[in-house]
């Protein structure tokens, strides 16, 4: 039969180009959905708390140009947002809403603007500038975070317990 | 004519006139400058009426949809629209809505909109606050129909609960200024915290000896944390801790709010954001001596 | 068999996994900028600030503060490999051939980047700050240096500490 013949030929070429893009980005096929992305992302999003937190203390401080790097993190992680919600990943553990699949433009777009904000923030502590970093400050928990937490995430049912310390990260 | 004819002729026109005379200076009463930032800051307070606000839509204009055991009602639009809205009301009229859940025509309010709550609110607080609803933009959207599915549900059943089980806020003489007694009216009456954060008994009222300890079941579905003192189960951030968060969504750990709660911290013209720091820690400070109510909310 | 037709099927099979593929590494690789040399240069650039202030507050005496910056590191190392695609070498990068020679070397060196800050970040955690001075003092060798020695031309002139 002819299709069979297509059809052996389709499986034999996509497994033959699948081969050869697995080895020349040289990472497995399994990384690109990670296994576990519900997990992946929840600890992707405690680094955020944490930066975000070490941030405010920081500012609190004093120490403006010190929160550029915190800032800088935020920019960097935002990008890996989108990669953290592949399709069908809501389970149990998730506190993601369906709304990011029937919105993804608008997830993707409050992924950025996050990234966005947080440039802001970093930018405004490489200058040194105390007055224009607590103005972004002053913001950025619910410009950066709020607005995609808003219509994205289910909110956590207790307030977090005792009050986490920057470093309160969970071990792998 | 004789002077008796003269000074009745003056008597009738005083009386005659009396009723433009004073309406004229009810007309002259427009609101000062401050008073409408007075009733900014307690439109703020409440959250910025966002019940009667859809998300990124007018605000105030209603059309939110609240679903219960009672069926589905709609928010109202509260803008001064003379049609669809609240414009063609007097002040009493608001104000008895607000307070007492009844609208001009007789109608009373479905206790979604929390009167017996609101009813806590001084007389001056709610009074600038109608002048300054009276401010914000008006929006020609008539309201949706409620559907009610219990049977003599207005009629028999509402009334009956309202006297039987809705626990009411009385209104001060005049609104504490600072210190927990500030922070408690700004908790119990003009935040109307209780709304989402009481657990409700049987009925649906909020179970007021559990004032504050949590819904599992909350609007929209949340589950709303307990935020009582209590060491295990409910807030145990600091006074500055919590008046941080009201004023900009910040948690201890570097979450921030979001859902409802991120939406009353916002708000819509004004939010708990606007709040000054010195209430913000007020209601700090009063949340930190209400009765610890051990309930865990969530997993 | 019918070799015309296997071709055929063949062809459309690896533009459909290779169309595919290229969609998923395009949401892993890039950070929005789509050159890797860029991007690649911007982490490890966030990586050395971070590591820059664990050795400052190591200094400071505030060592159990360390667990967020070492917590980046390691999420940072989950992604190196990704932005060395095959054929990224520029007159930017400061890329060896020999990541693409030896790439299960590279990719075991990445790896034991994120172990080591895994490690580090774990110490802090648990408040022993003993051990997090004891890794500290050794971490830019055993974590970095693994890398850097047979992987990256050095630079030829020390640049000031990267702020972020």
């Amino acid at each position: 039969m002819k299709i069979r013949h297509v059809k052996t030929g389709i499986v034999l070429g996509s497994l033959i180009a699948l081969a050869l893009a697995s080895s020349a980005t040289g990472q497995s096929m399994t990384k690109l959905w990670t296994s576990d992305a519900v997990a992946d992302r929840q600890r992707l999003m405690k680094l955020n708390g944490a930066s975000w937190a070490d941030a405010q203390a920081k500012l609190k401080a004093g120490s403006i140009e010190a929160i550029a790097v915190n800032a800088e993190t935020l920019a960097l992680t935002s990008t890996q947002i989108p990669a953290l919600f592949p399709e069908g990943s809501l389970t149990d553990k998730s506190k993601a809403k369906p709304e990011i699949w029937q919105k993804w433009a608008e997830f993707e777009a409050a992924a950025k603007n996050m990234g966005v904000q947080a440039e802001k923030l970093r930018d405004a502590a490489r200058s040194k500038d105390q007055a224009a970093t607590e103005a972004v400050a002053k913001e950025f928990g619910r410009q950066a975070c709020g607005t995609c937490h808003q219509p994205f995430r289910v909110p956590p049912p207790q307030p977090q317990q005792p009050p986490a310390p920057p470093q309160q990260l969970q071990p792998r | 004519m004789g002077l008796g004819s003269q000074a009745r002729c003056l008597v009738l026109a005083l009386l005659l006139l009396s009723p433009a005379l004073l309406s004229e200076s009810a007309a002259a009463q427009a609101p000062s400058a401050a008073e409408l930032a007075r009733g900014k800051y307690m439109f703020g307070a409440t959250g910025g009426c966002g019940c009667h606000t859809v998300p990124k839509q007018p605000v105030n204009a209603g059309g939110r949809k609240y679903d219960g055991p009672f069926g589905t009602v709609y928010a109202s639009n509260i803008t001064p629209d003379r049609e669809t809205g609240i414009g063609g009301w007097t002040d009493e009229q608001i104000i008895t809505a607000i307070r007492l859940g009844r609208r001009p025509n007789g109608e009373r309010l479905i206790p979604v909109h929390p009167y017996t709550v609101f009813n806590g609110m001084a007389a001056d607080d709610v009074k600038a606050l109608v002048a300054f609803l009276r401010t914000v933009p008006a929006v020609k959207r008539a309201n949706q129909p409620k559907k009610i599915t219990v049977p003599m549900f207005e009629s028999v059943v509402l009334p009956a609960w309202l006297s039987a089980f809705a626990p009411r806020e009385t209104p001060p003489a005049a609104a504490p200024t600072s210190g927990v007694a500030r922070g408690e009216y700004l908790v119990r009456a003009v935040g109307h915290c209780g709304e989402c954060h009481t657990p409700r008994t049987m009925t649906m009222a909020t179970d007021n000896s559990r004032f504050l300890g949590g819904n599992p079941k909350g609007p929209e579905d949340s589950e709303v944390p307990n935020i009582t003192p209590d060491k295990a189960t409910g807030l145990t951030w600091s006074e500055e801790e919590i008046a941080d968060y009201l004023g900009t969504g910040n948690k201890p750990d570097g979450d921030v709010a979001g859902g409802l709660m991120g939406e009353v911290i916002e708000g819509t013209l004004a939010g708990f954001k606007d709040m000054t720091k010195a209430d913000r820690l007020a209601i700090a400070q009063y949340l930190k001596t209400i009765p610890a109510v051990k309930n865990k909310i969530g997993q | 068999m019918n070799l015309e037709r296997v071709r055929a099927g063949a062809l459309l099979g690896s533009l459909v996994a290779l169309a595919v593929v290229g969609c998923a590494i395009g949401t892993t690789t890039t950070m929005g900028s789509g050159d890797p040399v860029a991007d690649r240069q911007r982490l490890m650039k966030n990586v050395g600030a971070n590591w820059a202030e664990i050795q400052s507050k190591v200094k400071a005496g505030n060592a159990e503060a360390v667990a967020v910056n070492a917590e980046v590191l390691s999420l940072h190392a989950q992604r190196i490999t990704s932005y060395f695609p095959e054929g990224s070498l520029s007159d930017k990068s400061k890329a060896k051939p020999d990541i693409w020679q030896k790439w299960p070397e590279f990719k075991a060196a990445a790896k034991n980047l994120e172990n080591r800050a895994g490690t580090l970040r774990d110490q802090a955690i648990a408040k022993d700050a003993a051990a997090v001075t004891t890794t500290v003092a050794t971490f830019g060798r055993d974590a970095c240096g693994t890398c850097h020695t047979p992987f990256r031309v050095p630079p030829p002139q020390q640049p000031a500490a990267p702020r972020s």
